[in-house]
């Protein structure tokens, strides 16, 4: 039974609704260290808000989540300790319009005294380096593309040296050319071995960098597995349906 | 465009020159005998007995048509511009305007007489007997013929000065718009009533300090303890009798009706005799000087409060609005807004001086600056919130989900991009802070415009003190407006 290794996160029957519409419906999922997960599924399934649960960004109606064996809601734990662990990459980038791109970066590690500044700023260089983004230190936001503002998004999140990396919908909001930029740095890091989480429309992507795929389909998984399992023999009708469309 | 607006400027203000110099077509007196009022407009000053007696002239049939003036001297201009046919007021300043203006005359029948007497709080009947002894002594000692010489028959040039000086003091409270009771001159505020307090105070052992408010805000400001005597040629009345103690009167007077002369055509003075009777005789540009001087103090630190309190209830605010929480201070907040934006600033500052701070004597200035913060405080937050709104909100879930406490996103990434979007509506606000502190003369403080409206009291000349305190303004909005420019333009620099 302990062949596999340590299990990071822990979701137990989450369930939320906003009004009268239940997005997420008694979802489980346990995550363990080293996995890159791809949730796949059509628009307005749940797949956004679901991770943004594991970002503590919404409250859940029902259920628990399991962090390293802590419930992340529990009195006491406050949520920033589970946010400085836990980083996430936005769809819109969402870079601090009014620091240059080194302090973004900087911003977090300096503030949470994570670092000294003088770390903060070798770790953030090392990071634009990674990045591809070496000499745009004292650019601001607005200067850049929306590709190289995703690759800077990732760094910052980086910089907190998180154990798990969610991303939402990474690329969605990039020019078409600019999506390879952004997804050969995910790679990358998948390759490094981290933990993350990835909601995405690209499925070549999925197939190639995931190790386990989760459709989502009117707040349930309705299936999971590899990505063979998913993309070359799907069960359930609705996502035989999902990838005829999307190929 | 900037470079030209100095340009425009100058050719309005040249244009409002132009128009003020040119007094014409001003229409021919009518008004020969008292009962030729009927119908006619007349102006009177507010709070004065003649605004009284006007208004109960000639029943239904031949009623006046009042005009009512918070300065007499706003009457005597609009009278001899031809606004109004006539203006009812005592004798004494009557005859004291005339001898400035030679244009006007009074008419020899008498609209009514009456008495003058100082007021007293009404619960205050000890400080009402010592004062009726002090004024008994007053007449008995003979001075109070050699004060009515100088300034009534002006055959002497004898003047009461207060030998007493201590700590404990007499607060006089007085309209200094009423020669010869009361007027500003070279040496300060003076007339015959300044004299009969300084005698008072002498004789309770007191020093003098005289508080120079409108004439409709004395009455309040003794009753609410903020001065202890009021003394402005005040009339006997009944209706006054209900609120206010009445000390034995002290002065007899007439009110008279003043008219245009149709004999006498107003000579037009030349630019430089304007000049020199509005500010530099008798140093009349100090009245100036002192006036924007305060001026710049009330709206420097009421900006300032203003800045500091517009912070405080926008983090509030925001707070609120992005996290939950801090129910109870956002409530706070909200009513505080609510009130603030719902009423006019001249009522605050009222209510601030005469009722927030009526048992404290405290500094005018400090009250001033109290009241426009509180009130710039609360269009400073308004405009900060709407800073806050404009930025978007997946920046501040970013910064949570990095482990950033509220706190920090505040200071670090919502503040500094609320308050650059904001910049262009708070000078805004600013600019008007500026302006709203001319009305300060209410309270009684000299600022820019009651600075120059004592000037106007003095030469009874509108144009020069008014074109030049309106300049002077300007200048500061000019240069507020430069700064938050330059300002603007180096924050610009944090992006494309």
């Amino acid at each position: 039974m302990n062949a596999k290794p340590n299990t990071i996160i822990q979701v137990q029957n989450l369930s939320k609704s906003f009004g009268n519409l239940q997005v997420l419906k008694n979802i489980s999922l346990d995550v363990y260290q080293g996995d890159v997960i791809a949730i796949i599924g059509p628009s307005g399934c749940g797949k956004s808000t679901f991770i943004r649960h594991l970002n503590m960004l919404e409250k859940q109606d029902k259920g628990k989540i399991l962090f390293n064996g802590k419930d992340i809601y529990e009195k006491g734990l406050h949520s920033r300790f589970v946010r400085e662990r836990i980083g996430m990459v936005f769809q819109q980038f969402n870079l601090f319009k009014n620091l240059t791109v080194l302090k973004n970066i900087m911003l977090a590690p300096v503030t949470l005294h994570k670092m000294t500044k003088s770390e903060a700023e070798a770790k953030a260089k090392e990071l634009l380096n990674k990045v591809g983004l070496s000499g745009y230190e004292n650019h601001y936001p607005s200067q850049l593309s929306g590709g190289q503002q995703q690759r800077i998004a990732i760094a910052r999140a980086m910089a907190m040296n998180p154990d798990v990396l969610l991303f939402d919908e990474p690329t969605s909001a990039l020019d078409p050319e600019m999506v390879g930029e952004v997804l050969k740095i995910i790679k990358d890091l998948a390759n490094s071995g981290m933990t993350m989480l990835i909601v995405t429309h690209e499925m070549n992507f999925a197939k190639s960098v995931a190790n386990k795929v989760l459709f989502f389909s009117e707040g349930i998984i309705k299936e999971q597995g590899t990505p063979q399992e998913i993309f070359e023999n799907p069960k359930d009708e609705r996502l035989k349906e999902f990838l005829s469309v999307i190929h | 465009m900037f470079k030209k607006i100095p340009t425009w400027a100058i050719l309005f203000f040249s244009f409002a020159f132009i128009l003020g110099c040119n007094d014409n077509a001003i229409p021919e007196n009518k008004v020969f005998a008292v009962k030729d009022l009927a119908h006619k407009k007349v102006g009177v000053q507010i709070g004065n007995t003649a605004d009284i007696y006007a208004s109960d002239f000639g029943g239904d049939t031949a009623k006046i048509q009042v005009e009512r003036y918070s300065k007499l001297t706003d009457a005597i201009q609009a009278l001899s511009q031809g606004k109004i046919d006539a203006v009812l007021c005592d004798d004494q300043p009557a005859k004291a305007f005339l001898r400035q203006n030679q244009t006007l005359k009074i008419l020899d029948e008498v609209f009514v007489e009456e008495t003058y007497a100082g007021v007293i709080a009404k619960n205050n009947t000890a400080l009402l007997d010592t004062v009726n002894m002090a004024l008994k002594s007053l007449k008995n000692s003979g001075t109070y013929d050699s004060i009515f010489n100088t300034y009534i028959n002006r055959n002497s040039d004898f003047h009461y000065t207060q030998k007493v000086k201590s700590e404990n003091k007499l607060i006089l409270s007085t309209n200094a718009q009423f020669p010869p009771y009361e007027f500003h001159s070279a040496n300060g505020i003076e007339g015959i009533d300044i004299e009969i307090a300084r005698y008072i105070a002498d004789y309770m052992n007191r020093s003098l300090e005289i508080q120079d408010i409108e004439f409709d805000a004395i009455i309040n400001s003794v009753n609410s303890g903020k001065a202890d005597i009021g003394l402005a040629g005040f009339t006997i009345t009944e209706e006054r009798k209900k609120s206010i103690l009445f000390t034995t009167p002290y002065a007899e007077s007439k009110i008279v009706v003043i008219v245009r002369d149709n004999n006498k055509i107003s000579k037009t003075e030349s630019i430089g005799e304007l000049l020199h009777k509005n500010f530099i005789k008798e140093a009349r540009w100090k009245f100036i000087v002192e006036g924007l001087g305060n001026t710049l103090i009330i709206s420097f630190f009421a900006a300032f409060l203003g800045i500091c309190i517009g912070i405080g209830v926008s983090f509030v605010r925001f707070a609120h609005e992005t996290m939950g929480g801090m129910k109870f201070l956002n409530t706070i907040c909200k009513i505080y807004l609510a009130i603030i934006r719902g009423t006019p600033v001249l009522v605050q500052l009222l209510i601030i001086y005469y009722i927030v701070f009526s048992s404290v004597n405290v500094n005018k200035i400090l009250v001033a600056v109290i009241a426009f913060g509180i009130n710039s405080g609360a269009y400073v937050s308004e405009i900060l919130r709407s800073g806050f709104k404009a930025i978007d909100p997946g920046q501040i879930e970013a910064g949570r989900s990095l482990g950033l406490r509220f706190r920090h996103i505040l200071s670090h990434i919502a503040f500094p991009q609320a308050f650059k979007t904001s910049l262009p509506s708070m000078t805004n606000e600013f600019i008007t802070l500026i302006k709203e502190t001319s009305i300060c003369g209410y309270i009684g403080i000299t600022d820019l415009t009651r600075g120059g409206d004592i000037i106007r009291s003095l030469t009874y000349e509108a144009m020069l003190p008014l074109l030049a305190v309106a300049v002077i303004y300007f200048i500061l909005v000019a240069g507020l407006s430069s700064c938050v420019a330059r300002l603007e333009k180096r924050l610009k620099k944090n992006e494309r």
